[in-house]
């Protein structure tokens, strides 16, 4: 009996001591303090030095625009070279394949989890443009070994993007670049919102982010920029009816909501509008009968980055092809 | 030098190779001669010229740190899974039976799927989360498996193989509902260490420190479970509490091991079936030895994650069973004494 309650004592001791600290949640003082939080981002008047806030609430300072950058997301590369900062950049993770310039510069890990720090510490970088695809450890690590790092949100929508290459534009000195994007990228989707807004119907669309199990392939829930860009396509997206962001489906669910669009975003993986239809039961969709069944980049609407208004103009291409003779 | 001593030499010098291979080799490629003018420049305490700065910042703020946190892991895994191997007298027995991992598993994915704000303690909320859930695992494992003043090591393996199961289906279901951490959650299942600096090497080494301590000392303790419950407890060893001991220390140093580096799989398994078939089954040094060469082979594995797929790192986690069985296989052919078990 005794050593039971020793044992139960010790057990929780330890549990104890482990645990404590989590549970009242103070930061710890010896550990830089998140700022405040501002309306982010918050330029300073003057062009130089830039001070701002990211996507972690974090403080972020540069004594003038960046010239090394090291770009640890597809989407951040693509905004980096899309706004005229592509020579500034030195580094860039596995997956950043576009532009075909991004994937002459150095490789600096990612494809396995692992960022390859000690690389990204030779390349000499006055700024790490990291994105949401990296885990906050990285932000910490690299922030330890006195690298400037500034964490890049995604966008919930398109005035998010906007802000995110305006933002990107200040850290790199390119904010006219930037703002010139900007107003080019408003001005096709005001084109696709106009000619839209003389859609007849709003088509229910499926798409398809991964068949892996094609049994129960994976589509784009509410929330999601795939749900986003096929309702600003003047389409009703079958997965906003779902609870969640990235969610599995049944083929019986596929089958019953018949969908009269197809838009395969799993193409790149083998995926054709002919193995679709050969699936159980699919050849009943009225988008199979119809032959709408379309593969589809899915680059240009998973990176949150400027391409996301060709994905836009692409959606709206497929989902009402008579607006756009 | 006698006998007795030559298996420590061995294993000691097969740490400090794999020491000065993993301070030496990285992605990033430093001549051998700059590392010897950056040590010379350190010992003499002189200051280093600006070429040189950059190796020097990655071999002391990258390189030191990770070495020393997967020394620190190999040692705590080659060490508990030597003695859980005797407290169970199973050769399938390692440092994960009673569901440290999938207890740390849990924790560690349940933390990640909330949103933890950018500061200290919300870095440390996956490593803390997993080492609470392993303890308590364990904790409940050991309840289970009581039966009145006895815990009997059959009921602790199937109640730490059920109770393991629940936990990583759990676990399954949360990395699947997850939107974002996916990637996050596997690369840390894997194995690996994944947060850079000191802090993670000061957090583990108290808890390494009294575990592995504790074990060391029960060599003598296992040497006499081996001849069984009854047998033991007539030559004077009270089996329950040395057997509740033992488990505590092995378990809590699993824990501290898991939390910052993740589920590394095969050291704790097959170090101390090497050790055991190259230098005896005398609990009193097989746990030693096991601790030793358990981070000189982690060190290695860590060397071959960082650079066979230069810039990209493996999980480490892969690197020691892809290596490990093969090497496991040559060795368990080679001897000739097949019954040491």
């Amino acid at each position: 009996m005794i050593r039971k309650l020793i044992l139960t004592i010790v057990s929780l001791a330890f549990l104890l001591a482990g645990c404590a600290p989590a549970r009242t949640a103070t930061p710890a003082p010896t550990q830089p303090l998140p700022t405040p939080s501002q309306p982010l981002p918050t330029p300073v008047p003057t062009a130089t030095p830039i001070s701002l806030t990211d996507g972690l609430k974090r403080a972020v300072s540069l004594p003038a625009p960046a010239q090394r950058i090291v770009s640890l997301a597809p989407s951040n590369t693509e905004i980096l070279f899309a706004i005229g900062g592509g020579s500034q950049v030195v580094g860039r993770d596995s997956f950043s394949d576009y532009p075909a310039e991004a994937k002459s510069v150095a490789d600096i890990g990612g494809s396995t989890g692992n960022y390859n720090t000690e690389a990204i510490v030779a390349l000499h970088p006055d700024l790490i443009l990291a994105g949401e695809i990296n885990p906050p450890e990285l932000v910490a690590s690299l922030q330890q070994l006195g690298l400037t790092v500034y964490f890049l949100p995604n966008p919930s929508g398109l005035d998010g993007l906007y802000a995110n290459l305006r933002t990107v534009g200040l850290l790199t000195g390119h904010s006219a670049q930037a703002a010139a994007l900007v107003s080019s990228l408003q001005a096709r989707v005001a084109a696709v919102d106009a000619k839209v807004a003389a859609a007849a119907s709003h088509p229910s669309v499926y798409y398809e982010l991964d068949a892996t199990d094609p049994t129960k392939p994976y589509t784009a829930g509410p929330g999601t920029f795939v749900d986003l860009l096929i309702a600003r396509a003047g389409g009703t997206n079958f997965g906003a009816q779902l609870k969640e962001q990235w969610a599995q489906i049944s083929l019986e669910q596929l089958v019953v909501g018949n969908p009269s669009i197809v838009i395969l975003g799993d193409s790149a993986y083998g995926v054709t509008p002919a193995s679709f239809a050969s699936r159980p039961a699919l050849d009943q969709l009225a988008a199979v009968k119809a032959n709408q069944v379309y593969p589809f980049d899915d680059n240009l609407v998973s990176r949150p980055g400027p391409r996301l208004v060709d994905g836009l103009e692409a959606l709206a291409k497929l989902i009402h092809p008579e607006l756009f003779k | 030098m006698s006998h007795r001593f030559l298996p420590y030499l061995w294993t000691s010098l097969f740490l400090l190779v794999a020491i000065v291979l993993s301070v030496a080799i990285g992605s990033v490629f430093i001549p051998l001669l700059s590392q010897l003018r950056l040590l010379a420049d350190w010992l003499m305490r002189r200051p280093l010229p600006d070429s040189l700065q950059t190796f020097a910042s990655i071999i002391s703020a990258i390189r030191l740190p990770r070495t020393a946190l997967v020394l620190l892991t190999g040692a705590a895994l080659g060490g508990s899974g030597a003695a859980d191997q005797g407290l169970f007298r199973n050769p399938l027995a390692d440092p994960y039976l009673i569901g440290v991992a999938s207890g740390a598993g849990l924790g560690a994915v349940l933390a990640m799927s909330l949103n933890w704000p950018y500061s200290f303690w919300g870095l440390m909320a996956v490593p803390l989360a997993a080492f609470c859930a392993a303890l308590a695992t364990v904790f409940v494992v050991y309840s289970l498996a009581r039966l009145g003043k006895t815990v009997p090591t059959t009921n602790l393996i199937l109640a730490g193989v059920a109770f393991g199961s629940f936990a990583s289906a759990l676990t399954s279901y949360l990395m699947l509902r997850s939107t974002g951490d996916l990637h996050r959650a596997i690369a840390w299942m894997l194995g690996g260490a994944s947060q850079a600096g000191w802090s993670p090497v000061l957090a583990v080494l108290p808890f390494l420190a009294i575990g592995l301590g504790i074990l060391v000392l029960s060599g003598h303790s296992l040497n006499l479970m081996q001849y069984g419950d009854d047998q033991a407890q007539q030559l004077g060893l009270h089996v329950t509490r040395a057997r509740t001991v033992i488990l505590v220390a092995a378990s809590l140093t699993t824990a501290a091991a898991v939390s910052f580096s993740g589920i590394i799989g095969f050291i704790g398994l097959i170090v101390p079936h090497v050790m055991r078939l190259w230098f005896g089954a005398d609990y009193r040094r097989l746990l030693p030895l096991s601790i030793l060469s358990g981070a000189g082979a982690l060190l290695l594995a860590d060397v071959l994650a960082r650079t066979l797929l230069a810039p990209q790192e493996l999980p480490v986690g892969i690197i020691t069973a892809l290596a490990g069985a093969p090497f496991f296989l040559w060795v368990l052919r080679r001897t000739k004494n097949q019954g040491y078990w």
